[in-house]
This record gives C-alpha cells, structure tokens and sequence, in this order.
C-alpha cells in the first residue's frame, strides 16, 4: 500500500494537470496579496483632503440643522401609530466623526480569518479538480485496466488513489496559506495595523490554516472519488458546478432552513469555528398582522465537523464498493 | 507444476444492455491451456474471447462458473499469480502524456521491480531510442511493443495477448508473430486471442475456438484441422462425367469446380489415379487441398449460425 501510494504520488506530481493547477494557485496567491495591498494602501494627500472636506461640510450641516431635525423627527414620531418604534431608534442624529470620512486602516486580525476562508475555497475546488482528474483520467484513458494487471486488489489501488491525492495536496495548501498569511501580515504591517496581532490571535488563525489543509486534502479524495464514479473529469466539474448552483443557490435561497444540511455552510462553520446564517421567521402577532424577521443563526463548528466527517466516509466507502465491484471494460 | 496454465470450467457472463435487456457475452466456457507453447485462442468477434480473458485477469467478474491460472483459482488467489502473468488487453492503454519510459517506470515501482529493467525491456522491444517520447505520439505498433515491454516487466510464466496485430502493418504482425514463437519457445505459455487465422496457425502449437460463449472445439492446430473436414483432392481429368460416376462409385464425394473435380473422401490419393487410369481415363492434374484452420474455423461457427 506504502509502495503503491508513493507511485501514485510521483504520478501526481508529474501530471500536467498538476503543475497547471499548481501554477494557477501560485498566481492567485499573488493577486489575492496584491489585491490585499491595495486594500490596504492608506489614502492618498488628494484623498485625504477630500476626506476633511467631506467631514467638514457633514459637521458643519450636523451643526445647523440637527436640533431642527431631531425637533421634526420627534413631532413624526408622536404622530405614528401604536405600535411605535424606539424614539432612540428613529430620531438619531450622532456628531461625524473624522474617522467616518476617508477609509479606516486595514487590521490584520480582523482581515486575515476571511483571507483564510475565502483561500480554502479555491484550494478546495483545485483539489477537487485535480482529483477527479486523477482517477477519472484513467477510466477515460483506459490505463486503470492495464493498471489492474499489474495491482489486481481493488481496494488497495483505490485506497492508494485517495491517499496519494490527498497527502499530495496537504503541502501545497500549506504552502500556499502560509503565503497568504505571512505575506498579508508583511504588507498590513507596513501599511495598516498589526499591532493588536496577539498569541490567541496567530493560533486561531493557524487552526484556519490548518482546517483548510484538512478541508483541502479532503477535497482531492472526494474529487478522486467522484471522477471514479463519473469515470470523466468533465462530468465531475459539471456535477459539482450543478450542486452549486442547484443546492447552493436556488434551493438555499427558496429553503434557508435547509442551509445547516448544505455543504458549504459545514465547510464554512468547521473552517471558522463556527459560521453564521440568516433565515426569515415569519408569525402573526397579537393583533392579527403577519411580521417577517431576518433572524441571524449560528452553525456550530461540531456540527460541521460531523458533517463533513460523515459526508467523507460515505463517499468513501460507496466509491471503495462502486470501484471493488466494477468491471472494468 | 501442472501442465495446464489456465482452465475455466462453465464460466458464464451476461451484461445488461442500456435498454436492460440481457446479453449473455459467455456461456458455460470450459477452456484448457496447457502450459508452455502458444495457444490460440480464436472466435468471431462477439463471440467472448475478450471478455473471458478479462474475467481471467479480474477485470470483470464472473457470473457463475470457476476458473484457475497455475492451479491458482481466479480471481481470489489473483495476487498470488499475477506477477507471472503478463497481459494486452485490446489495444494498449497507458497514460497518454507521459513517456513511454515514465509509464514503465510507474508499472515497475508498483511492482518493486528494478528501474534498471525498465531500459532492460525497452531495448528488447526495440523502443530504446523513443522512451523518452510521449505515449501518445506513439505509432501503433510502438504502442504494442510498449505493452510488450510493460508485460516483460514481471518475466512472466504466462503471456496473454488479445488482438496484439489488431491495425499493425506486415512488418508489425511479422514482429509480434516472432515474439510470440520466441516466448512459447522459451517454455512461457501464450494464449493469444485473435481472429486473423493464418496469424494463429504460424505460431499456435494448440488451439480452442468459442462460438456464442461456448467452446467449439479444441486441441492441437492438426488435431483441429484434421477432426473437422475430410481430406480433400482436386483432380484434373478430360472427362468429368465419366470420372464422377467412377469415384462416387467407389463411395467418394465429387463435386465439380471450374475445369478441376474436387474429391472428398479418398483415402489416399493414389486411390483417385488408379481407379481413374482402370478405366483409362488419365489424370493431368492432382493437388491435394489441405485443410487449414480457417476452413475448419468456418465450418465449426457457421455450424452454430455465426
């Protein structure tokens, strides 16, 4: 099995599927740290003065006119029916600020956990890609069955397949987050705010970081796994692109209390610790009318760890008996 | 040792068609190879072959019956085996973007043997010089002798080649038949599938030929050609009517064929001419016709309506 998974490996590694796959991430991760600098680069003089200025004129109209407005917005308010809303939360009319006007400094902690979330996305789909390839490559070449006159257990072949893609890909994703983090670190630290980036801070973001290699690994299997079922490439990518836009899409949006059952909020809520959600909760009240809410949910990272624990053995066991019962014509 | 390599006894496979409808590829197949030489192994196509050598290699599971490769029952004892087994299934299936070395070198890793005998095998299927070009700009007989090359990675007992001079040119065909007669003359055993007769009947010390999934008949190449047709004479002689009524009185078959009388059941030669000069009628011309396995192979599949 060692043996095998170390020739799947090479294989892997000397696909040209690969090193294209490869080279795209590298590019990514340089657009993802460039498009990070530019977030981060401060204002520039002409910004800047154009920022006083906004300020200026919003504090000197604050000045004017707010007694005036806040006057008129309590006599509507008097004048709504009951059941009214907070004074407070229709009548506020709070002092700009200068930090309101122009953009805030960029800070590392607060930026850094989405940077991480939106990578694993990407290196999730190239992994899944590449592993549909894998294996889908060698039931649309034919080779798997001149592979089988040479290794004829089925299990172990299979076995060394999901191996090898997924410990293929655990140093290329590291490499890549280690890239991103420390290379976003480098430029927020010259143009924005590191400075509150503490000991808890660097370890949730390495426990990010290394979820997503998890999630990576995990998604080079299954996508070895659905290749094998599919037994084309093609068919792989169109199946997942069908689930994104199908499931992901339209059938969370029409049922969002079904979204804790999709996929990628248990790939968001294990990757984050924890993902929030949204759903409408509609009831009709004491007096007969019918009030809608968009109340924020939380998926637990527990729940998306099971998920996606009981997602990857399913699937690998259902492609371990497609694969050992098979023929192979 | 036994001195049999491969024995199948009612081996049967049917496939579900897209439609669901039943199509039973074989049959109760009973085959016997025995060990060392080459053996053909011959049917129309459509007839099972292929599809009982992928049984035999675990590629495709059987519905019923039991089959043995060196007294090892197939497909559980496989991996015991399969290292003295090298096979060409159809056409040969490597990984198209890589080099024909860098495939080899895959299969022996996977098998631990040596790389140095990936060179080793290159060079004795006369690919030393393109190895290192891809697989896919591989003409086809290159692609041949490339899964030669991969089947000589294990020194196997047994070769199996199905098809192996399917689309190759003479040249190609002449250089598959040699190396096939040279491994059946080293004492590996080679079963080779194929429905190019005259092809067989060069190299094959014995021979099987299927119909419909079944075994129709079996033996060595002149047990075969000698059990399936009579022998035949064809004879030249000026007066065809007279003749014909001499030989068939004498309990042989006459049958007329352009200028010439074709005889079946003579004995002996010799027995045509004698009868004939008796009545003065003298013979310009005797050929016997031999019978060959084409013929035979004819006869046996039109037979069962093939």
């Amino acid at each position: 099995m060692i043996r095998l998974t170390k020739v799947e490996l090479r294989r892997l590694l000397a696909r040209r599927l690969t090193a294209a796959g490869l080279v795209g991430l590298f590019l990514i991760t340089i657009l993802l740290l460039v498009a990070t600098y530019f977030e981060a680069r401060p204002l520039s003089a002409a910004e800047q003065l154009q920022a006083q200025q906004q300020y200026e004129m919003a504090h000197k109209d604050w000045v004017d006119h707010s007694a005036e407005n806040l006057r008129l917005c309590e006599a509507d308010w008097a004048k709504q029916p009951d059941p009214k809303p907070k004074l407070e939360e229709m009548c506020t009319y709070p002092e700009p600020r200068p930090e309101d006007f122009g953009k805030p400094p960029t800070i590392f902690a607060e930026i850094m956990p989405e940077l991480l979330q939106g990578s694993s996305y990407f290196l999730a789909f190239a992994a899944f890609l590449i592993g549909a390839s894998f294996f889908g490559a060698e039931f649309s070449s034919g080779a798997i069955g001149n592979w089988l006159t040479f290794e004829p257990r089925r299990l172990r072949v299979y076995g060394s397949k999901l191996l090898a893609a997924a410990t293929g890909f655990v140093p290329i994703a590291a490499v890549v987050l280690a890239s991103i983090l420390l290379g976003t670190f480098v430029i927020v630290t010259r143009l924005g705010d590191s400075s509150n980036t503490t000991g808890k801070v660097w370890g949730d973001l390495t426990a990010i970081g290394g979820r997503a290699v998890l999630t990576t690994a995990l998604a080079a299997a299954l996508g070895c796994i659905v290749g094998l079922l599919l037994r084309h490439t093609a068919a792989a990518i169109g199946v997942v692109m069908a689930y994104l836009v199908l499931a992901e899409g339209v059938f969370a949006a029409f049922l969002e209390k079904a979204q804790p059952w999709l996929i990628k909020l248990n790939f968001d809520a294990f990757v984050r610790h924890d993902a929030q959600y949204y759903v409408t909760e509609c009831k009709t009240g004491a007096d007969g009318s019918y009030l809608c809410d968009y109340v924020q949910k939380t998926l637990s990272f527990e729940h998306g760890a099971w998920y996606l624990a009981i997602f990857t053995v399913v699937l690998v066991l259902l492609g371990g008996w497609v694969f050992h019962r098979r023929d192979v014509n | 040792m036994s001195d049999v390599a491969i024995s199948t006894r009612g081996l049967r496979k049917t496939y579900r068609t897209l439609r669901g409808r039943k199509v039973v590829a074989v049959q109760g197949l009973d085959l016997e190879v025995p060990a060392g030489g080459v053996h053909g192994f011959l049917g129309p196509n459509g007839s099972g072959k292929t599809t009982s050598i992928r049984m035999l290699l675990g590629l495709v599971r059987a519905d019923a019956g039991t089959m043995t490769v060196f007294d090892q029952p197939v497909p559980a004892k496989l991996p015991e085996v399969v290292g003295r087994i090298g096979a060409i299934v159809e056409s040969p299936k490597f990984f198209p973007a890589f080099t024909g070395r860098k495939n080899l070198e895959l299969l022996a890793e996977a098998i631990g043997a040596p790389r140095t005998r990936v060179g080793e095998v290159l060079e004795q299927t006369s690919l030393g010089e393109r190895g290192n070009d891809r697989f896919r700009s591989y003409s086809l007989g290159m692609k041949q002798r490339l899964a030669i090359a991969a089947t000589l990675l294990k020194e196997p007992d047994l070769l199996i080649f199905d098809e192996p001079t399917n689309g190759l040119d003479p040249a190609g065909i002449r250089e598959i038949r040699e190396t096939m007669r040279g491994l059946g003359e080293q004492g590996k055993t080679v079963l080779v599938s194929s429905h190019i007769l005259a092809e067989v009947e060069q190299v094959a010390d014995t021979v099987s030929i299927i119909g419909h999934g079944r075994l129709l008949a079996s033996g060595t190449v002149a047990e075969v050609i000698g059990g399936g047709t009579a022998p035949t004479v064809k004879v030249a002689v000026d007066n065809h009517e007279a003749a014909t009524r001499i030989l068939t009185a004498a309990g042989m078959t006459v049958r007329a064929d352009g200028n010439y009388l074709l005889v079946e059941g003579a004995p002996d030669p010799a027995d045509v001419t004698r009868r004939l000069a008796h009545q003065e009628l003298y013979v310009s011309e005797l050929v016997p016709v031999r019978a060959d396995l084409e013929s035979v192979f004819l006869e046996l599949t039109e037979g069962e309506g093939l």
